[in-house]
């Protein structure tokens, strides 16, 4: 959950990137430690086994940069996909602010991914959560591959709930920002709901405000825009370092689980900001009309006063 | 199971200036008595707290990350063991050494320390400063929730900051 610390000035939020085993959570990582300027993204440390499969975690620490006055930190995370790690996961998994879902597109694996999903939703349950009240958004990897599902089919069987989702080719870099941003987005979005001072409804939000508007039709908000693909060569000479700690495999245990997974449509209401500035001009209209009219009125009684002398 | 009321009073986490100073001071103390090189107060989900003593040559968050990480683990492990937890934790290295204690319910107190101090003393003088913490904690736990804690102004700070950051 967020860590909000005024006296370090920061504001720390969780994500953590789930899914099957070999759906590209830690590349989606290595992505986004290649691709993320070079200041703002810190080192990726891996727990990982002989095989270069995550046995605990991936770590990356995002710093996204001043935010009303707060240093805005992510600190990413992946989980190991392998079904008989389940403890980990649920471990990793305690405080996350949002869950980005990786499922495999190569047809055959949708057993796999419906089994993580639930497995997902149990472990959320186990923290007091659930699908529907957590910010989540779905990536649909390996969309390259020559015998996919198609998108249809991947909605159905894995997003009852209308979260958002984005096709990804992760190997390349495809589709992992947009994914990262849409998750960074809602996370800070619910910050805001829970962590800002309460506005007034009447107040209508301006323009570039956070609305989550577009949220309601998340359905279909779909990495449009083609990402570049990844330039080895020039994401080699940026020195960053990854530290992949390996291990040898022993452990541990299977959950047998069969979780229920609550659905909800992810309505969300648009955040209403008032700008201080028009706040403050309203107020002194106030005060100037209040001050002209005790003016206008003394005058008169004043004006009375002398009339009823005279006469 | 995490209960409605845990999971609220687990969703509290704001730290004020005015906390931290006073866990600074405590955490500053402990440093001045135990001989270490560094403390570190960390939270459950692995996000620096506050921190005390020479940290120019650690990775901060990543540490935090692992100590959380190690932690949990380690806290699995007891359960198994019939053990709600292992409350102290300690790795010793060929220099340095680090012991993790544990602050109340949802922080850490990672030391840091070498052969200018021993285990005995870090132990000694970290349970008095966990114990003074904890009362801070409880205290904080205490308060009323501040409404408002963010600017007016962060939701449309943080779509412009995503904007900026994620331009491909």
């Amino acid at each position: 959950m967020v860590q909000i610390n005024f006296s370090l000035k920061e504001v720390n939020c969780k994500i953590v990137y789930y899914g099957p085993g070999l759906s590209g959570k830690t590349t989606n990582l290595e992505v986004v430690h290649q691709k993320a300027p070079g200041p703002s993204v810190g080192d990726l440390t891996s727990i990982a086994t002989e095989g270069d499969r995550t046995l605990f975690f991936d770590f990356l620490p995002l710093n996204l940069g001043q935010v009303a006055g707060m240093k805005t930190k992510f600190q990413i995370y992946t989980v190991p996909g392998q079904v008989y790690y389940n403890s980990t996961r649920k471990l990793v998994l305690q405080g996350a602010d949002g869950v980005v879902f990786v499922a495999d597109s190569k047809r055959g694996k949708m057993d796999e991914n419906i089994e993580s999903l639930k497995n997902l939703g149990e472990n959320l349950k186990e923290h007091g959560l659930d699908l529907s009240n957590t910010p989540i958004v779905l990536q649909y990897n390996k969309r390259d591959l020559p015998d996919v599902y198609s998108i249809e089919e991947m909605e159905q069987a894995l997003n009852s709930w209308n979260a958002p989702y984005f096709e990804a080719v992760a190997r390349d870099g495809h589709g992992v920002f947009p994914t990262l941003k849409r998750l960074a987005g809602l996370v800070l979005e619910t910050l805001n709901e829970n962590h800002a001072p309460r506005r007034s409804p009447s107040v209508v939000a301006p323009k570039g405000s956070v609305t989550t508007g577009e949220g309601s039709t998340a359905a279909t908000a779909v990495a449009t825009q083609p990402t570049r693909a990844l330039n080895a060569t020039a994401t080699s000479s940026t020195g960053k370092s990854t530290t992949r700690v390996r291990t040898t495999v022993s452990a541990v245990r299977t959950s047998t689980h069969a979780p229920k997974v609550r659905t909800q449509t992810s309505g969300t209401r648009p955040t209403l900001i008032t700008s201080p500035r028009r706040r403050k001009r309203q107020t002194g209209m106030w005060m100037g009309f209040i001050v002209a009219s005790t003016a206008a009125a003394t005058v008169l009684l004043h004006l009375a006063g002398i009339i009823k002398i005279w006469s | 199971m995490v209960t409605d009321s845990d999971h609220l009073r687990n969703q509290r986490i704001v730290f004020y200036s005015e906390d931290i100073e006073r866990i600074d001071a405590i955490l500053c103390e402990f440093l001045k008595l135990s001989g270490s090189k560094c403390n570190l107060l960390i939270d459950k989900e692995g996000h620096m707290v506050t921190s005390c003593g020479d940290t120019d040559s650690i990775d901060e968050q990543s540490v935090a990350a692992l100590v959380a990480g190690s932690y949990a683990a380690t806290r699995e492990m007891a359960k198994l063991l019939g053990e709600d937890e292992f409350s102290v934790l300690f790795h010793q290295g060929k220099r340095d050494s680090i012991q993790l204690s544990m602050v109340g319910d949802r922080t850490i107190l990672a030391t840091v320390f070498d052969d200018q101090t021993t285990v005995g003393m870090v132990r000694l003088y970290a349970r008095n400063a966990c114990e003074k913490m904890e009362e801070i904690f409880e205290e904080i736990a205490r308060k009323p929730k501040r409404s408002g804690a963010l600017d007016a102004e962060f939701g449309s700070s943080a779509k412009g900051a995503l904007d900026f950051f994620f331009t491909e």
